[in-house]
C-alpha cells in the first residue's frame, strides 16, 4: 500500500507540474489581459496543489503553512490586479 | 497507518487530480473569458480541496492547518472569480454567445460610485 501511494504521489506531482507548464504557456499566448490574469491565478493554484503534494511526499506538514501563505498572497494579488484592470486605480 | 485511511486518501488524491485535469482542459478549450471562469473555479476548489483532504489523512500534524487552508481556499475562490468576471465585463470583453445580458444598460449609472 505504501508503494502504491508513493507511485501515485509522484505521478500526481508530474501531472500538476505539466498542467502548470501548459497554463504558463497559455498565459504567454493569452489574447487579453484578463485571460492572462486568470492564467496566473490558475498557475498559483496549481503551485499550491504542488506544495500540498510535496507535503505528502516528504511527510512534513511545514509545506502546508507555505501553502497557506501562498494562497493568501495569490488571492490578494489577483483581486488587486483585477481591480486595477477594471478601474485603473486600486484604492 | 491504517489501511483504510490510506485508501481513502488515495481516492481523494486521484479525484482531486481528475478535477484539476478537467479544469485545466476546460481552461484551454472554452471559448471566452466568462465560460473559462467555471474551469478555473473548479480547479482551485475541487482539485486543491480534495488534495488537502488526502494530505490531512496522510501527513502527520497537518489536520488543523489543512482545515484552515480548505476554509481559506473555499472562501477565496468565488471572490477571485467574481473579481475577474467584473474586470472582464468592465473592460468590455465580448461574450462568445450572448443569451442574456442583464447588466448591459445598468453599468454606466453604477459606474460612478463603483
Amino acid at each position: 500500500m505504501e508503494r502504491i501511494l508513493d507511485i501515485t504521489l509522484w505521478v500526481v506531482l508530474g501531472l500538476h507540474l505539466l498542467m502548470a507548464l501548459i497554463v504558463v504557456w497559455r498565459v504567454w499566448r493569452g489574447e487579453n489581459s484578463v485571460a492572462r490574469l486568470m492564467g496566473l491565478d490558475l498557475a498559483s493554484t496549481l503551485t499550491l496543489a504542488v506544495l500540498v503534494i510535496v507535503a505528502m511526499l516528504r511527510q512534513n506538514s511545514i509545506y502546508i503553512d507555505v501553502a497557506i501563505a501562498l494562497a493568501a498572497l495569490s488571492y490578494i494579488s489577483t483581486v488587486a490586479i483585477a481591480k486595477f484592470i477594471s478601474d485603473h486605480k486600486v484604492f | 497507518m491504517t489501511l483504510i485511511a490510506q485508501s481513502i486518501a488515495l481516492f481523494f488524491l486521484v479525484a482531486g487530480t481528475a478535477f484539476s485535469l478537467i479544469g485545466i482542459f476546460g481552461f484551454l478549450r472554452l471559448p471566452d473569458v466568462y465560460t473559462r471562469l467555471h474551469a478555473s473555479g473548479k480547479v482551485s476548489v475541487f482539485g486543491v480541496v480534495f488534495l488537502l483532504i488526502a494530505a490531512i489523512l496522510l501527513t502527520p500534524l497537518s489536520a488543523w492547518k489543512g482545515l484552515l487552508l480548505i476554509f481559506f481556499v473555499l472562501l477565496a475562490a468565488p471572490s477571485v472569480s467574481h473579481a475577474l468576471a467584473s474586470a472582464a465585463y468592465k473592460t468590455g470583453i465580448p461574450m462568445a454567445r450572448v443569451e442574456r445580458d442583464d447588466l448591459k444598460g445598468k453599468l454606466e449609472k453604477s459606474g460612478e460610485e463603483g
